[in-house]
Formats: structure tokens, sequence, C-alpha cells
């Protein structure tokens, strides 16, 4: 080889060099806590990058209190990851700081797409008109209850009225020392459906005033303090978070939890008396529930826009979907899918099945999910005054009117 | 001195960058109105106008730190009985002293889940334990009432501290010549006295530098609070620490936050300050 020769081709390599570079695109994806799925999203990346040559997928699991922290601190230094999986109504809370893509162009090209879903589910990521994010596996609240406590109290079956729910909280919860009558989650809004169920709601339709604060309320939230005070709620209803309450229902001592979907594996493994003749699952009255959803979304700052895409519409795909509602018993809001587990639990595991059929039922009279640019300060306004008045640091007028001036200080803040 | 120079410059470069610079940059960032996706604007003095005089919460925090502060002498005073203890001919008090400074090194989140068990209304041990007594009939909801809710975090953090304060003050005892005792004996001074004249003039700087130290400690208690109550029920528990990160990380206000973080190091310099004038210029130097 002549000297000239080996120049030449060694500048043509250099030069070339960057487009090579180039053409390898990294796609980071951030999830919330589902390292246990470590295995399955492993294969979906190698299909993935089968599919699109040149594409590395980095992957970052955070846990729920790490993932917003990090999240923020990613988007400062201007390297966002380019999809993400966020619960409840954060993802809402950052596409009106601007982070997030916004999905409907997306969605409106791919009508197949946009038709997976049970729309109700969808239209939770719906602010401003526009779809933010789309479902990647969802869940709602539903009444989740001891039967062997609802026999010993002589109750035939869950209530159908706040009052009468209250009545059996009280009747299981005189049954003995340590026995209460019923508890709730309290985070993300879970516990609305109480309030719903009573005809209150948070906010004006427009979302900018705030209309909780009725003589209704105030009554409600009386005969929650009364309760409260006594053994027909545990206190951990509203101080708990996940695990406490969920451990306090699996000891068998709690007569109702109104919780989310997800509680029920929780429960099954961690008590022993819970078996389909002895757990009971319904709607609460009213059928109200406040959904916890999951869904993937696409960082504004992404390089790779039409990738990131692509990648939510394979991971929502027939057979991703269909793998992880199987794996992780989880409805995914894709109807299809949803309908196939469904098919498969009815006859493996019939209590699975029907703690899932809840899930499917009422998606009309979800509560609790208002698209809020502020959700968390709005929330850190009102539920710590709730808390005021329902462990009696404050009756519940005093408390309801300082929460009502504190949600509308936020909304003109917003 | 060039070389000198060469081997501190590492040392003050990362101090600078890790240290001076980010707290310039807060300082800065508290006058501003500033998220991770919007160009900061100069707002002067609003952050802290809302701070002081639009914000109940903040005050709430900062009196749940300075009552979290004022205990942590209790936790200093078990600890120098603890010490006394260890320290005297006691049987098996080596074994005490191993028992009592195992908590130390325990991480916090282990401890604020324990106690979060044993502090537990229905199925906690302390509940259990007093009922069985007779000490009380109805269970005690030590996190979820606002009378115990602080008091109970106080006793969990104090617990944690005790077996560092304790090797502290047992090291300080150790340092005292045993011929002051011996002549106070020879002398007749009783126990107290003692205890009075000779101990705690002689332990002053170890027991300054627990008391220091607790003091510090107590602004940065953030993640036994964190996971005992996360600053409920109501913000019974809220202290300053927790107050800024759930500012800052849970409601996107970063700018608001580094007002509430300037707030925090005033009053840290302000104790600092104290601490060194009440030393006489020499706060937690060990003699």
């Amino acid at each position: 080889m002549k000297r000239r020769t080996f120049l030449a081709g060694t500048a043509a390599t250099a030069l070339a060099c960057p487009a090579i570079a180039q053409s390898s695109k990294k796609l980071t994806f951030l999830s919330w806590n589902i390292v246990d799925q470590a295995d399955m999203f492993k294969r979906w990346f190698a299909a993935f990058t089968a599919e699109h040559p040149g594409v590395e997928i980095e992957w970052l699991d955070k846990k729920g209190p790490d993932l917003p922290p990090f999240y923020q601190t990613q988007l400062a230094a201007g390297t966002p990851p380019d999809v993400l999986d966020l619960q409840g109504g954060i993802g809402i809370e950052y596409a009106a700081q601007g982070a997030l893509l916004d999905l409907t162009p997306y969605l409106t090209a791919h009508p197949d797409v946009k038709a997976r879903f049970n729309q109700d589910y969808l239209n939770n990521w719906v602010w401003e008109g526009k779809t933010w994010l789309v479902p990647f596996y969802v869940a709602k609240t539903l009444l989740f209850y001891n039967k062997p406590l609802f026999q010993k109290a002589g109750l035939a079956g869950p209530a159908t009225s706040f009052d009468e729910l209250l009545a059996h909280a009280e009747k299981i919860g005189a049954g003995g020392t340590d026995q209460t009558g019923f508890l709730t989650l309290n985070f993300d809004w879970l516990y609305w459906a109480l309030f719903k169920m009573n005809g209150v709601d948070l906010l004006s339709p427009d979302l900018k005033q705030p209309v909780f604060d009725t003589p209704k309320l105030v009554e409600v939230t009386e005969k929650l303090a009364k309760a409260t005070a006594g053994t027909a709620i545990n206190k951990i209803s509203w101080t708990g978070r996940w695990v406490e309450p969920l451990g306090a229902f699996a000891s068998g001592k709690v007569g109702m939890l109104n919780a989310h979907a997800p509680a029920y594996f929780f429960l099954k493994g961690q008590g022993a008396w819970i078996n389909q003749d002895t757990l009971g699952v319904a709607e609460l009255p009213g059928n109200w529930s406040v959904p916890t959803l999951h869904g993937y979304g696409i960082s504004k700052g992404t390089k790779n826009p039409d990738l990131a895409w692509a990648f939510v519409e394979f991971c929502t795909a027939r057979k991703q979907a269909q793998e992880m509602a199987d794996s992780r018993r989880v409805l995914t809001a894709y109807t299809e899918v949803d309908n196939a587990l469904m098919g498969h639990l009815e006859k493996d595991e019939p209590l699975a099945h029907a703690v899932l059929a809840t899930q499917l039922e009422h998606t009309d009279k979800l509560c609790g999910n208002w698209p809020l640019p502020n959700d968390s300060r709005i929330k850190d306004a009102f539920y710590p005054e709730l808390q005021n008045a329902l462990l009696g640091r404050k009756d519940a007028k005093s408390a309801l009117d300082e929460a009502s001036r504190k949600v509308a200080r936020e909304l003109r803040r917003a | 001195m060039a070389l000198v120079a060469c081997f501190l410059a590492p040392s003050l470069l990362i101090f600078l960058l890790y240290r001076i610079l980010p707290l310039i940059w807060n300082v800065v960032l508290s006058f501003e109105a500033w998220s991770p996706l919007h160009a900061a604007t100069w707002v002067g003095w609003d952050n802290y106008d809302e701070m002081l005089h639009d914000d109940d919460v903040f005050w709430q925090a900062l009196w749940n730190t300075l009552i979290f502060m004022a205990s942590q002498p209790i936790g200093v005073a078990i600890a120098l009985g603890i010490a006394l203890l260890v320290n005297s001919d006691l049987k098996g008090a080596a074994v005490y002293r191993t028992i009592v400074f195992l908590s130390y090194p325990l991480m916090t989140v282990a401890v604020a889940i324990i106690w979060r068990w044993m502090y537990n209304e229905r199925g906690g041990l302390i509940n259990f334990v007093l009922r069985r007594l007779g000490i009380i009939h109805q269970p005690i909801a030590f996190l979820d009432s606002f009378a115990w809710a602080l008091p109970s975090t106080i006793v969990a953090n104090t617990w944690q501290v005790l077996g560092f304060f304790m090797i502290v003050l047992l090291t300080g005892l150790q340092n005292i010549p045993p011929h002051l005792y011996e002549a106070a004996r020879v002398d007749g001074a009783p126990a107290w006295a003692r205890l009075f004249r000779i101990t705690l003039p002689m332990l002053k700087p170890s027991l300054f530098l627990c008391a220091v130290i607790s003091i510090l400690n107590s602004f940065a208690a953030f993640d036994l609070v964190y996971v005992m109550t996360n600053g409920g029920p109501g913000h019974g528990t809220e202290l300053l620490i927790t107050y800024i990160y759930k500012v800052g990380f849970g409601q996107t206000r970063f700018d608001y936050a580094a007002a509430l973080t300037v707030a925090q190091f005033v009053l840290l310099l302000a104790l600092a300050w104290l601490a060194n004038r009440a030393s006489g210029g020499n706060a937690g130097a060990l003699e």
C-alpha cells in the first residue's frame, strides 16, 4: 500500500467516525420502582434494539420517593431521560411545567395506538386538551373487607352508603381491644371517594375555585373524626403511607380497607388468613373510586422524540402489554390485554379476578384525579388541615376554612 | 509556601466547588423565581416576604426545630449518666458499653422503622408492655396524635445518638487524672461533691462538644423524621429540613426552598456563633 493511499484511507475512516457515532442513538428509560421486572425489560430492550439497529437503551429505576428528585436534577442538568414512567398527578404537574412532550400528535397519527386503551383511563392524562402520557399499568381504589370480622359483627355484606359504612366500622371496631373497623390509604387523594360519595368536590368544574368548604363536608369530617377518635376508623388511615395500613389490615384485625388493587398482592403475601372465603372485595358506596395510574411520558428535552415514541408504542403493544399484565397481574388499560388476563385469572385465581374485576367497572366514576398543574401544592395545602380535623387538633369547620383559604391561595399562584 | 499551596489546592478546590459555590448560588436563587425548566427571573425579597408573612408551615417547622434542638441536652445528660455508670466498677460494664453504643452505627432509616413499629398504636411493643403492666388501659397513638408525635420522634433521635455521646463522655472521664479523686477522697469529699467539683468541670470540653454536635444534628434530623412521620400529622413534626425538602422536591419550588435554606443557615450560623462565644472561642475543641 502506498503511503498516500494509506493516509487517504485513514482520513476517510476518521471522517466517517462521527457519522457512525451519530447513527448510534441512546434512549434513556426511567421507571418507577419496578426493578422486579428486570428480566422482562431486558427482553423488551433486546427486541426493540433488534428492530432499531444502532439504538442503545439505558434503563434507570428509582423508588417512588426518589424518582421526582432524580428527574428534577436531570432536568436541571439538561439531561432528562427520554422516556419515563410516572405515577399519579405528577405527570400533569410535569407537563404543566413544560417537562413533557405533548403526545397528542403521535396519538392522532397512530389512531390504532389510541384505540388500544380504555378511554376513561387515557383521559386521566389530558390537560388543556392535550394528552401527555399513555397507560403503562393502571389501578383504582376498591373496598377490601374481612369476612370473618363481618360475620362476627353480624354484618351481611359491604355498606351501600357512607353512614352505613361508618356504622359497619363502628360495629367491627367494638368487637375487641385491638380491632378497628375501617382503614384507608391517604396518599394521592385515595380517600377522596369518601367525600365524593357525599357529593363533595374539591374544586369547581373549571378547577379555579375551592368548593369543598360546605356544611356537608363539615358534617362528613366531624363523623370521620368521631369514628377516628374511637375504634371505628384506624388512625393509621390518616398518617400511614402504604406498608403500615396494609400491614394492619393483613394482621386480620381491621374490618375494611379502602386501597388500590395492587394492595391485594401485598395483603395476600402478608396475611395468612386471606383466601377466597375470608377476603371480600366490593366497590365503595356510590361506586366511586380514585385511580392510581402509571403512564409512559416522553421528556420534552429528548433528542430523539420519534424514537422515544417508537419505544413507548413498542412497550404498550399487545405482546409487551400482555407480558406485563401476566407477570405482574396488573391491568394495562389495553382493553384486549386486560380481557385476556381476566380470562386466565377467572380460572386460575378467582380472588385476584374478583379484585381486578372492580378495576374495569365504573371507570366513569373516577374521582380525586383533577388534572392540576400544581397538584402537590394543592395536596399540601389541603391535607394537613384535614388531618388537623380528623385527628382532633381543630374542629372541622375551622380546619376546612383554613384549608379552603390555603387551596385558594395555591390556585391563585398557579 | 508553594508546596503548601499545592497540597492545599485540591481540598480547597473541592471545598469551593461543593460548599462555597452552592451556598452562593443558593442565596442568589432565593431572590429569584426559578425552576429546572424556566430561566430565572429576579423577584427580590418576594420569597422571604412569603416565608415571613404568608407561610404558617414555616413558623411551625421553625418552632418544631427549636423544640427538637432544645431537647438535645436531655440526651447528653442521659449519656453522661450512662458514661458514669460504665466508667465505674460495675460488673459487666464493657458489655453495657457495647450495648449502648450499638444504637449509633445503625442506619437512621432502620432506627426510624424500628421505632415506628414500637410506637404502633395497635401492635406496637411499647403499647403492649404498658398495657400488660396496667399503666394504661387505652393504647396511645404515639405517632398519630399531635401531643405525642414530636416527643416520640425526639425520644427515637435521642436513643440513636446516646451511644456516641456516651463514648465521647467516657473518653473525657477516662482522661481525668485519678489522683484528683484520690485527693478528694482523702479530704473526705462526698460523691456529689466529687461529681460537681471534679468530674463536671473536667468534662466541660467533652460536654460542650456533645452539646454542639447534638444541636447541629437536630437541624439535620431529616431521615428519622421523614421515615417516622413524614412531618405529620398536620405538620406536627415538620422540621425546617423536612419542609425544605418537601417544598423543593415535592412542590418543585426550588426558589422558595432556597429562601427557607437561607433562613436555616442563618439560624445555624447564629447558634454556632453563640456556641463559640460561650466556649470562649474554643467550641468543639477537646483538651
